[in-house]
């Protein structure tokens, strides 16, 4: 198995190679606290980035995001993800195939449609709720060839590490064969994180 | 089944792509006609997309947050500085951004470009980007007939010799 950390470009480089040769979808696995958490396999590498409560307001903040609605980004769980598609052909991002699991429990994802509900109560104005669902992963997304794709994954807040477990369909009619991703030992991250 | 079947245009795409030439990342899409794109610029000034008929307009929307955005910006000056003689109109749109964040980020990164501003984002939604950056090349009846694919190098010659060679009306 192979651990990644933030500041080991080398460790994660060395995976990557180490999991191409295996020649299957690769596994990773992270100890203590490791960020960026990165995945390869041979068709799609995939990044994700726990964001502290602090780094979360602050980012929404600096876009002018009134302080009730910070309270409520605060008191949620912020993943970064990015993906590149770095197959010659289409690798399906579908958020509903993603699962969140802590032992036998499954932690429940906040959609756009938690967030807008919650936008809607708050009654932020129309512009923070733009920006805001440009900064979360699209829900579903046909990557082409080469595409990046980035944006945050959210989950309300847990102390609980858990895994993110994925199904990627391929091809341009989803003909192709399936890839798997599953990273293990998410946390949300503190503000004492680094 | 859109998605399929725009995913299906898109696959046509790659492979029109493959055979024509086109530089990396930009793609042949349907040509539906150009959402509305009415907005006002940093200086209040009125634009309409249809004015624009009978010639060749590149559409990018942005915004200053988004790191790809911010290190596609300067080619996107280069490319209109090396396209001034050419009838290509290149039209920015922020979304959803103050005048303050905008002002302040293009007078550094890019400052002999404008932008029309959407302050409330709900234009860029119309168009359905796949992401910010976007951009879509609309041709000079008010058909979308390429996008680009995250943000391009458009100041390399692949790019400018696509878009200098796009077809008249």
């Amino acid at each position: 198995m192979c651990s990644s950390a933030g500041t080991a470009t080398s460790i994660a480089s060395l995976c990557t190679v180490l999991l191409l040769l295996a020649g299957r979808p690769a596994h990773v696995h992270a100890g203590e606290p490791q960020v960026p958490l990165v995945f390869e396999n041979d068709m799609f590498s995939a990044q994700l980035h726990p964001r502290s409560p602090r780094q979360v307001a602050g980012f929404y903040e600096a876009r002018g995001f009134p302080k009730r609605a910070l309270e409520a980004l605060r008191g949620s769980c912020f993943l970064t993800v990015r993906m590149h598609n770095r197959s010659p052909t289409v690798v399906w991002l579908e958020l509903h195939s993603w699962r969140f699991l802590a032992g036998t429990r499954e932690l429940q994802r906040l959609s756009r449609s938690d967030w807008d509900s919650r936008w809607r109560r708050l009654v932020l104005p129309q512009a923070n709720r733009s920006t805001f669902r440009w900064t979360l992963l699209p829900e579903s997304r046909d990557l082409q060839a080469d595409e990046p794709v980035g944006g945050n994954v959210t989950l309300p807040a847990t102390d609980i590490p858990f895994a993110v477990e994925a199904r990627f369909a391929t091809g341009a009619q989803k003909q192709g064969p399936m890839r798997t991703m599953r990273i293990e030992n998410v946390r949300c991250a503190k503000d004492d994180s680094p | 089944m859109r998605q399929l079947v725009y995913a299906a245009l898109l696959a046509g795409g790659l492979a029109f792509a493959g055979q024509t030439g086109l530089p990396g990342g930009v793609i042949p899409v349907d040509g539906h006609a150009a959402p509305p794109l009415r907005l006002a610029d940093l200086d209040g000034e009125a634009f309409d997309l249809t004015e624009l008929r009978g010639r060749w307009v590149f559409v990018h929307f942005w915004a200053s947050w988004c790191g790809p955005c911010r290190k596609e910006m300067p080619a996107i000056q280069r490319m209109s500085d090396s396209l001034r003689d050419s009838a290509l109109a290149i039209v920015l749109v922020n979304t959803a951004e103050t005048e303050d964040a905008v002002f302040s980020f293009l007078g550094i990164v890019a400052p002999a470009l404008t932008t029309l501003m959407d302050s409330d984002g709900l234009v860029t939604e119309q168009w359905q980007p796949r992401g910010l950056p976007a951009s879509f090349l609309v041709d000079p009846r008010g058909r979308v007939s390429y996008l680009a694919l995250g943000g391009r190098p458009w100041d390399q010659d692949s790019y400018l010799d696509f878009l200098r060679a796009l077809p008249g009306e």
